[in-house]
């Protein structure tokens, strides 16, 4: 649940980001502030260009700002070197795409024990929690099977299990539904809910309303701008 | 992670690809084999022909007429005199250095037996050439002293001269001819084969005044010489120079040929052979690691998501770097165990089907080879592996 007293683990002060391709200078963002406390369940929504998956890439340090500070727990990204921001992607983060990214030749269960072989845990343990992450979201009976044998839906939470692999305390995705029918992407954000009630961290950016509506909190952003930052009163059960 | 995670995942990547795996890998596999079996080849010739040379003795220093390499401020000689046996009487009595040595006179003469006939090498010998050349009587015996002395018209022949002439029956007692003298067969040698490029059974022996008188030679045409040892060859070349220039009248109108030096020159060629054999088949090897280098390069291509996504998953640039270059190494390693064990199939079997033509898989060409097989993968994984590490996770996440 949301820790309001706590010292905020992300915080963002006047992010800019610029992309220069040849002569065009593209600025995406153009000064964001943003605190997100431990257990909040933020939706980015916006329309394309808005610069929110832009923003979503420099929360969960794939990306690097042009100008102004990212602290996380605390502490300066800037200064962190490689090694060590793939240490916080590995450890901190966990990350659901769109199009799943899972990897065919590797099964259900190898997968979602990719994070966990550059955390550095034994393979008989890795697929051990593999099974256990997998029946956490509901696919307890497909750890064996190869992502091409599997459903959209199934494959998305395949992803979610592997995001959640070596239990991080933020999730970012980057329109999880995006590639599901409405049915399945129901499911996923039922799961998400669940996550977050079990204390996980949700960034999620969306142009799904109903996700949107899911989410405790909820951010618009537009032009590289954040236009409304605003708290879901109501949230819908699920 | 450890290096056998690594291994793990590259072999996972390469089993996805089975077929390009084996392909790029034959590149390395066939220059691997071609720089073992040629190497075996030149190794082969190597041995073979230091142990001809070292069965023949590497103590020898054989006396040869006329001067034939001149050292210094050579005075020009006045006249070739030749060596004679009064030069050898004179060499055993004075040169302690030699204990054993023989006079040889060389020529070439018909041989005839009834009606069959074959030109050979006629080689007249005292009774120490047994000895002296390692080379013996294996039916029948040798020329004696007393064959030389009383200048004897007998014949020690070779197993080829006697299979050509006599066939099966036995030539013990039989008389043949050599050029226009009968002479009597005592001994038959044993068999030798070719050594050095020379047949060995291919010879008749008779005593070396009796060649002298029928072929009308006041010389010799060297004397073989067998110094106490090797160490000692230096030493009795002094001797064998001060006792022949007192005889020649102050001239050096000899030429001393020691068997080590030949040996030594033949090594350092045949060595050379080698290098350069192993050389070019090097650069095949060296085209199998292009090979390597193009298919990884595609492979991170392909793979730009797989990168992107294991980036976001916590890969760092050095995970990613050390995947890619394992992913080569095992390629190229892996070719490199199968070439060696192809090309020294190869030439085992070469060998074995055909035991004249000497091959040597030597542990030194193993280890180049595999070692090489290693640096080619290493070499022209780097590059394509650092492309990969650099990737922008972003960019390589959204690549289709």
């Amino acid at each position: 649940m949301m820790d309001t007293t706590a010292a905020p683990l992300i915080q963002l002060e006047s992010v800019t980001k610029v992309y220069t391709t040849g002569a065009i200078r593209y600025e995406v963002l153009k000064g964001i502030d943003l605190a997100v406390r431990r257990g909040e369940y933020l939706a980015l929504t916006g329309a394309s260009g808005s610069g929110k998956s832009t923003l979503l890439n420099i929360l969960g340090c794939l990306d690097v700002p042009t100008s102004g500070h990212y602290r996380l727990a605390g502490e300066e990204v800037s200064r962190k070197t490689d090694l060590e921001l793939a240490h916080i992607r590995n450890r901190l983060f966990g990350f659901v795409f769109q199009s799943f990214n899972l990897l065919s030749r590797y099964t259900a269960e190898e997968n979602v024990a990719l994070p966990m072989t550059y955390g550095g845990l034994g393979r008989r343990e890795r697929l051990e929690k593999s099974r256990r992450l997998l029946a956490r979201v509901g696919l307890g009976d497909f750890t064996r099977h190869y992502p091409t044998e599997l459903s959209g839906g199934m494959q998305q939470r395949v992803a979610i299990a592997r995001a959640l692999a070596n239990d991080p305390a933020v999730l970012f995705a980057d329109e999880p539904t995006g590639n599901l029918d409405s049915k399945t992407g129901m499911e996923i954000i039922t799961l998400f809910g669940q996550l977050n009630t079990e204390g996980v961290t949700l960034i999620v950016v969306t142009h799904d309303t109903r996700v949107a509506s899911h989410a405790r909190r909820v951010l618009s952003l537009s032009d590289g701008r954040i236009i409304k930052d605003e708290q879901n009163t109501v949230v819908e059960s699920t | 992670m450890t290096p056998y995670e690594y291994l793990r995942i590259a072999f996972d990547a390469l089993a996805a690809n089975k077929i390009r795996a084996a392909l790029t890998m034959l590149g390395v596999i066939i220059g691997v084999a071609s720089v073992i079996m040629l190497v075996a080849i030149g190794e082969g010739a190597r041995t073979y022909i230091r142990t001809e040379l070292m069965g023949i003795g590497t103590n020898l220093l054989i006396i040869v007429p006329g001067k034939t390499e001149t050292t210094g401020m050579g005075r020009i000689p006045s006249g070739i005199q030749k060596l004679t046996l009064g030069d050898m009487r004179a060499l055993e009595k004075r040169a302690t250095l030699i204990p054993a040595m023989t006079a040889v006179v060389v020529s070439n003469a018909p041989v005839k037996y009834g009606n069959r006939m074959r030109n050979v090498e006629i080689i007249g010998v005292d009774q120490n050439f047994e000895a002296v050349r390692n080379l013996h009587v294996e039916i029948g015996s040798f020329v004696t002293k007393a064959d030389v002395d009383a200048r004897r018209r007998v014949a020690v022949i070779g197993r080829t001269v006697r299979a050509e002439l006599f066939g099966e029956a036995n030539p013990l007692g039989r008389m043949v001819k050599i050029g226009e003298t009968k002479f009597r067969v005592i001994g038959i040698m044993e068999k030798k084969g070719v050594t050095l490029g020379m047949d060995i059974d291919d010879h008749v022996f008779i005593p070396v005044e009796t060649a002298q008188e029928i072929f009308d030679q006041e010389g010799l045409t060297n004397i073989i010489t067998q110094v106490i040892n090797e160490k000692e060859i230096e030493r009795a070349k002094q001797q064998i120079r001060a006792v022949l220039m007192e005889r020649h009248a102050g001239e050096e109108d000899f030429t001393m040929v020691s068997q080590q030096a030949m040996l030594s020159t033949m090594q350092t060629i045949l060595t050379t052979f080698t290098y350069v054999l192993g050389g070019i088949a090097s650069i095949s090897l060296l085209v199998g690691g292009i090979g390597i280098m193009n298919i990884m390069l595609v492979s991170v291509r392909e793979r730009t998501r797989e990168i992107g996504l294991r980036k976001a998953i916590g890969a760092s640039q050095r995970d990613i770097l050390l995947q890619f270059v394992i992913e080569s190494v095992t390629l190229s390693v892996a070719g490199g165990v199968i070439g060696i064990a192809f090309g020294a199939g190869v030439a085992y079997g070469v060998k074995a089907a055909f035991p004249v033509i000497p091959v040597d898989v030597s542990a030194w060409s193993v280890l180049t080879a595999f070692s090489f097989a290693f640096m080619v993968g290493a070499f022209f994984g780097i590059y394509p592996a650092m492309k990969a590490s650099r990737l922008n996770p972003i960019e390589a996440l959204r690549y289709e």
